[in-house]
């Protein structure tokens, strides 16, 4: 496997990104992968100035824009770097309840419920549910209104941050075990769990929002996530986006009372395969309603052990992985949040919250059509 | 050392192939690691056979990884304290590298993932061994382990499960199974019993003869699907005990009969039933059912992992949603024969299970089975079980 160059790196970049293999010759001796600029330009207009501290032998690099990559001599398997500083810890106003992780990140009620079965909701409760989602939703459809290219994920998460605020609800994902901003995005070869930082969308980027732009609200969890394309982007870009959107979706029209989560890869993996990509196994869909995170566990590749069976009133989500090539597998940044590849390429993610109705189901977080993921 | 914007150097030419980096395309078939858990009473002897294993020239390389290092300070070996990298002043991992090459390990967090990170830190290890804490339950725990083999955790070496041990004392282990108390009723040695698929009755040279064949014939009745093996200061065979794929899907060896009749009630007030096919042993509540069952046609194989996962996943019979949760099944095992000729194996812990097909050539030495056979492990196991499934095996 055989990247034939890297893209320029400058962010101030006037040529497009143009792949080239130039590189930063101090990098180079120094073991930091991926300093690729197209030409001396380029290059002086992000100068680095190497800090090295002491002897923990750590070398960080600032820009002459004060942001730093923090894990400069980390194998990156693809072109996208974290871009620190992140911005301060953001606040959430007094009034708005809170989950039981928002003061010291352990979410105590999720270990206490674990072992048990899925939640079957009231008709109250899943009425809470209905208003949870549609304000999901509706705060992820603003924030994806602001993308475009030079916009930076922390701007995003400020964006996510307030509307959710504003909703006088709490950005779930808020120091969830830990995890340091209101919503996560992950750029192209990252699969998941993406921190918000101060690196711009770059046009040809796809970016996925998780508004998991999870509203806590009157004590109940929405989750959804779509991935979006920044200005124009690849013929293969498109396909993975489109092939997780269909996954997804296929995988909807399954779930009625009695079918079983297990069932449920056994229709997304063919789609993938058949549009040469792969399924992330890693990560799973998951029952959510007063827990973000709960029974049931909902895999999205074919051949699973899931336990249960779909009874009305029960509320999930699926949120399928989809990897371009056959390369499921992936790989943690050292910030032990952000998932990527292990090739460096793509990936895409649609999720949806879920209601088993007598009947049938219900998306709780639906939106509008996405014209651009059909031909 | 800052760098002058006149110091800025010129940019070098790259083969960036070199920077490209190593990816793995999945794991090959039987590349992971097998983890073996391992319980037990305190005294029943499980320390002595971990040390055993850390100490013997026995050609395994295990890992080890136990709660803490409790009485291995006399064992020779050298010590290694790892850091965790969230906090350095707390020692989350620590490390001895014994002389025979294998490692032992404590860690605080003995989950999949963390006892995965640990196995990409220390490099290449035949195999894994769990040890649990006393009166823990491994049943949980290998449920875990079952369906974390399915996930592949970023670049680490993978593990699967290989299968459950239990060190059983043969002095005290009969009285432990009578008295033990637990809150739902099923006491905690019954269920390590019950979870497991190998048990080592040990210190048996120290009770008379006939008692250690009652304890052997209690264990029996609770688990007939386990192999039980009777040993003295934990001395085993270590291939009897690791890589016995016991979750694997494929044929495993007959099972143990229930023993009926040659035994002698001893309570006045015994009124249980000593008709073939009940065990006797219905200590609280556990007991083990095993049924026959016939040649199926795929839609009986269909309406059989129905029932299945009814009584798994509902605890109750699909006919009978009155009394739920009386029904607890532990542990299952099957194979099934199917019309079409194929071979069907069924493995489930607590409420995980998997009927799967048996893939390429029937090992010979167990041969394929004439018939198929299906025992569960577990509480509640009345007649009305072993009716219902009847009625849909006709």
């Amino acid at each position: 496997m055989s990247a034939a160059a890297v893209s320029c790196q400058s962010s101030t970049c006037p040529n497009g990104h143009p792949p080239s293999r130039l590189e930063c010759p101090t990098c180079h001796k120094l073991g930091i992968q991926g300093s690729f600029f197209c030409g001396q330009e380029c290059f002086k207009a992000n100068c680095r100035i190497n800090v090295v501290f002491g002897p923990s032998t750590v070398v960080l690099m600032l820009l002459l824009d004060g942001t730093f990559n923090p894990f400069g001599a980390h194998r990156f398997t693809g072109t996208v770097r974290p871009v620190y500083p992140l911005s301060p810890k953001r606040e959430v106003p007094a009034h708005i309840t809170r989950p039981d992780y928002a003061e010291d990140g352990i979410p105590t009620s999720e270990s206490r419920k674990a072992g048990q079965p899925p939640r079957v909701l009231s008709p109250e409760e899943q009425e809470k549910m209905r208003t949870v989602c549609r304000l999901s939703r509706e705060v992820l459809d603003i924030a994806a209104s602001h993308i475009r290219p030079g916009i930076t994920t922390d701007e995003i998460d400020a964006i996510v941050h307030n509307a959710t605020i504003e909703r006088n609800a709490y950005p779930s994902p808020l120091n969830y075990r830990g995890f340091p901003k209101s919503v996560c995005t992950s750029v192209n070869e990252v699969i998941c769990h993406g921190i918000p930082d101060k690196r711009k969308l770059q046009e040809g980027d796809i970016v996925n929002i998780a508004a998991d732009v999870s509203l806590y609200y009157d004590g109940y969890h929405g989750d959804l996530n779509e991935t979006y394309p920044v200005g124009r982007v690849d013929d293969d870009v498109k396909k993975v986006m489109r092939t997780a959107h269909q996954c997804l979706h296929e995988a909807i029209k399954l779930c009625k009372p009695g079918a079983l989560f297990r069932d449920l890869g056994k229709t997304i993996e063919p789609i993938a395969r058949a549009n040469g990509c792969a399924v992330v196994r890693t990560y799973c869909g998951h029952g959510i309603n007063d827990l973000f995170h709960g029974a049931p566990n909902v895999p999205h590749y074919a051949k699973n052990r899931a336990v249960g069976t779909m009874k009305p009133g029960m509320t999930f989500t699926i949120e399928p992985m989809i990897n371009l090539g056959h390369n499921w597998d992936l790989d943690h940044w050292p910030d032990d949040w952000t998932a990527v590849t292990v090739d460096g390429k793509p990936s895409a993610q649609f999720e949806e919250t879920l209601l088993i109705t007598e009947t049938g189901v219900e998306i709780l977080t639906a939106g509008k059509r996405r014209d651009d993921l059909y031909s | 050392m800052l760098a002058e914007e006149d110091d800025v150097p010129s940019l070098i030419e790259t083969d960036a192939t070199a920077t490209a980096p190593e990816v793995k395309t999945g794991i090959a078939a039987g590349s992971t690691v097998p983890l073996t858990i391992i319980c037990g009473f305190l005294g029943a002897g499980k320390s002595t056979l971990v040390k055993r294993i850390l100490t013997e020239r026995h050609g395994y390389r295990i890992a080890v990884i136990m709660n803490e290092f409790g009485d291995t300070a006399d064992i020779e070996a050298k010590t290694i304290n790892v850091s965790s990298a969230d906090d350095p002043t707390a020692q989350s991992e620590e490390f001895l590298e014994l002389a025979n090459g294998c490692l032992c390990c404590s860690i605080k967090d003995s989950g999949a993932a963390a006892i995965e990170r640990l196995m990409q830190r220390k490099g290449a290890f035949d195999h894994i061994l769990l040890e649990t804490t006393g009166l823990a339950d491994p049943g949980p725990i290998a449920s875990m382990f079952w369906q974390n083999e399915e996930f592949a955790m970023g670049l680490g070496r993978d593990i699967h499960l290989d299968g459950v041990v239990c060190v059983v004392d043969a002095v005290f282990g009969r009285k432990q199974m009578e008295e033990d108390h637990a809150a739902d009723g099923i006491g905690e040695s019954l269920r390590q019993i019950a979870g497991s698929d190998v048990i080592l009755l040990n210190k048996v040279d120290i009770p008379p003869p006939e008692e250690v064949e009652v304890t052997e014939g209690m264990i029996r009745g609770v688990n007939p699907a386990a192999s039980i093996f009777r040993t003295v200061r934990g001395q085993i065979d270590l291939k009897l005990i690791l890589g016995i794929d016991a979750y694997a899907a494929k044929p495993f060896a007959k099972l143990s009969e229930p023993e009926t009749g040659s035994h002698t009630c001893d309570d006045q007030h015994c009124g249980h039933n000593h008709e073939r096919g009940l065990t006797h042993y219905e200590m609280r509540g556990i007991t083990s059912l095993q049924i026959d069952c016939p040649t199926l046609t795929a839609s009986q194989l269909s309406r059989l992992d129905e029932w299945i996962r009814t009584i798994l996943w509902e605890n109750h019979l699909p006919e009978d949603e009155s009394n739920p949760n009386i029904l607890e099944i532990l542990r299952c095992k099957g194979v099934f024969v199917v019309g079409d000729g194929k071979l069907y194996i069924l493995q489930g812990v607590r409420n995980m299970y998997e009927i799967a097909e048996v893939e390429g050539a029937v090992d010979s030495a167990t041969g394929v089975p004439d018939a198929g056979k299906l025992v569960l492990i577990g509480k509640g196991l009345d007649e009305h079980v072993r009716r219902s499934l009847q009625v849909l095996l006709e």
